[in-house]
């Protein structure tokens, strides 16, 4: 395994950091059966429950922080963060 | 804290490699050329915990051995998983990702004649050693060995003067280049003969802080053994509770409380508290974090039916939740080690993880302990915790705790109910003032150490600079325009420098090519702030770009400030 040069690990960082900076929420709302994990654990207040069709909203793109806990905890791997 | 820092404190497989070899100084390899070489056979059946990315796993593959090997970390079994792929290795390793403390439910009774611990006891509780050790006498064939490589803290107090002073640096070095970092035994030898082994030092490295062991079952001892029934015996062999001193910090008062149970937390305010908080304001983000031991504890009188509220094991968050609930309600306190990490950047970092959760489930007992099923877990642990994981390794229901500790009673008086306020992080003026001193304490030294050495004449103007943009940029970023901390920068600079042409016009006139070199400085140091501000504020999103950003402005400023003068004359 030969080691990665300097120049290769910086221009490595820097593309990570500017996928963390555009990284988005896609929700597949088909998935969704409504056990509202995502809104139980957002820190932000980025998800609404929907009581009457027992499905989640993605109310507040805005707020996401990109902490991905929506993601671990939604039990259907209906969230992604890319 | 948010994504920087996690992101931060994430080891990549390749750094972690690179951390080991930089903290053994390179003599790993030897002692795992040793363990193939004298102790593994062709068809030998090997279980190695904590292989991280299989280094040792292939060489006893390579050596004949069949090789069961688990990990914690999905992410170094995937590094591990594509380097056997590599090396054509598949038919003889299979690779678990399971936390240690679940070995003894998943392994059929002597099914392995080798099982390797390098490098990873020191990583767990005392409580998960034991409990390992022990599930380790049940697995082993009555011929075969534990074979035991790992750090330990020397028993002779000039080698343990030395150790400290090579190692604290060594620390910190490869900390910071890798996040990688490992922990020292205290006495392997009564940790072994403890579960019940005969052990034999093999070796002894680096002026004996590395050390080699090698041990099996008594044998008179080894037709006894019964297989994996009641996994929760022996638990506390290795630790009785009478033989548990006080908790660094928060001494547990001598009550009958259940075997298994650490102690009693209360909230106590002594100069070792006091000189830990010091710290941790400034210097909070580097190691070594103040820890406290994993395992189970009471708050005021638990009963079976007491609720169980699951934690990291960083000294301030144990002691933050302590003082938030102490007094107010009877609970069972669960520390599950987060690597001496608060619990969002320790989830982040994929430090607290579900596995460090069923391993403090799992080795303390907790089940024993009490009638009901089910963990309280803080919500911002939610990020690296996965709840369903704990679910179906364990049994046990998850349910998410508000995101601050002093919500914690008025949440259990509502039966486990939420209010939409308890979900959400806030980052209030306290916070804000305390976050603002910690990124002083760290990226501050980083200016001014520099600075007292080069530019001594300026040591004070610049650190009065930085102190006061830091803390009015903490007081009122929320109300700076900007998307990021970077954008808000520009406003800040804006008025920075309204603040000294005012200085200047008003009260001290400042020549002109002072006025500019003042700019400049106060622009750079704006810029710094700002970038660096945001991945300390929890309602941002961590900007790992910044420092990029940084290192472009400060570039143009410097050519600013070397062109300028020379083109108006001034030089």
């Amino acid at each position: 395994m030969s080691e990665p040069s300097f120049w290769s690990t910086l221009a490595e960082h820097w593309q990570l950091a500017r996928t963390l900076r555009g990284l988005q929420i896609y929700f597949d709302s088909q998935k969704c059966t409504g056990v509202w994990q995502c809104h139980e654990v957002c820190p932000a207040g980025c998800w609404t429950p929907d009581q009457e069709k027992r499905v989640a909203i993605f109310h507040h793109p805005e707020r996401c922080i990109a902490c991905r806990a929506c993601v671990l905890q939604c039990p259907r791997g209906a969230i992604e963060l890319k | 804290m948010a994504t920087v820092f996690m992101k931060w404190l994430e080891t990549s497989p390749k750094d972690y490699d690179r951390g080991i070899q930089l903290l053994t100084l390179g003599r790993l390899q030897g002692v795992k050329e040793e363990i193939v070489r004298d102790y593994v056979q062709e068809g030998s059946r090997v279980l190695e915990i904590g292989c991280g990315t299989g280094a040792l796993t292939r060489m006893m593959a390579e050596g004949g051995g069949i090789v069961t090997a688990i990990d914690s970390s999905p992410k170094m079994l995937s590094e591990a998983q594509r380097r056997i792929k590599a090396d054509n290795l598949e038919g003889r390793v299979t690779l678990e990702h399971m936390d240690a403390s679940l070995i003894g439910e998943r392994f059929p009774a002597r099914s392995f004649d080798l099982i390797v611990f390098a490098l990873v006891l020191s990583e767990l509780s005392n409580d998960e050693q034991g409990y390992i050790l022990e599930a380790c006498t049940r697995l082993l064939a009555p011929e075969g060995h534990l074979l035991l490589v790992d750090e330990v803290i020397p028993s002779n107090w000039l080698a343990r003067l030395i150790f400290y002073l090579v190692r604290l640096p060594l620390v910190i070095l490869t900390w910071l280049l890798t996040r990688t970092s490992t922990s020292a035994l205290q006495d392997v030898d009564g940790l072994l003969t403890g579960a019940g082994f005969h052990a034999r030092r093999v070796a002894a490295y680096l002026g004996g802080s590395l050390v080699f062991y090698e041990a099996h079952l008594p044998v008179e001892g080894r037709e006894m053994v019964i297989p994996s029934e009641g996994a929760g015996e022996g638990l506390h062999t290795c630790c009785p509770p009478s033989a548990v001193r006080s908790v660094r910090g928060v001494p547990p008062t001598p009550v009958e409380l259940a075997p298994g149970v650490i102690g009693r937390l209360c909230h106590r305010v002594t100069l070792r508290t006091l000189l830990i908080d010091l710290w941790a304001l400034f210097f909070r983000i580097l190691p070594p974090y103040p820890k406290v031991r994993p395992g189970l504890y009471a708050i005021g009188r638990p009963t079976p039916v007491s609720p169980v509220l699951v934690t990291g094991n960083f000294d301030l968050t144990v002691r933050r939740l302590v003082r938030a609930i102490d007094k107010k309600v009877d609970a069972w306190v669960l520390v599950a080690d987060s690597a001496g990490i608060n619990v969002w950047c320790g989830a982040g970092g994929g430090y607290f993880t579900a596995e460090k959760v069923i391993a403090a489930l799992m080795s303390s007992g907790l089940g024993e302990v009490v009638d009901h099923h089910t963990l309280i877990l803080p919500q911002l642990c939610a990020n690296g915790v996965s709840g369903q994981r704990v679910r179906e390794e364990t049994g046990w229901n998850v349910r998410w705790g508000p995101v601050r500790a002093a919500d914690i009673p008025a949440y259990l008086a509502a039966n486990g109910k939420k209010t939409e306020d308890m979900r959400l992080v806030h980052f209030p003026l306290k916070d804000r003032l305390e976050m603002a001193t910690v990124v002083l304490g760290f990226y501050g030294l980083l200016i001014l150490i520099p600075v007292l050495i080069f530019w001594r004449h300026m040591f004070w103007p610049v650190c009065a600079s930085l102190v006061g943009l830091s803390y009015f940029y903490s007081i009122f970023h929320l109300h700076l325009p900007g998307r990021d901390g970077l954008m808000k920068s520009l406003p800040l600079s804006l008025i920075a420098l309204a603040g000294l042409f005012t200085y200047s016009a008003l009260w001290h006139p400042l020549p002109t090519p002072r006025l500019f070199s003042w700019s400049i400085g106060l622009i750079g140091l704006s810029v710094f702030t700002g970038g660096e501000m945001q991945g300390m504020s929890p309602l941002m999103r961590g900007e790992q770009a910044n420092w990029g950003w940084e290192v472009v402005i400060g570039a143009a400023l410097g050519l600013l400030y070397w062109l300028i003068p020379i083109v108006l004359g001034w030089r």
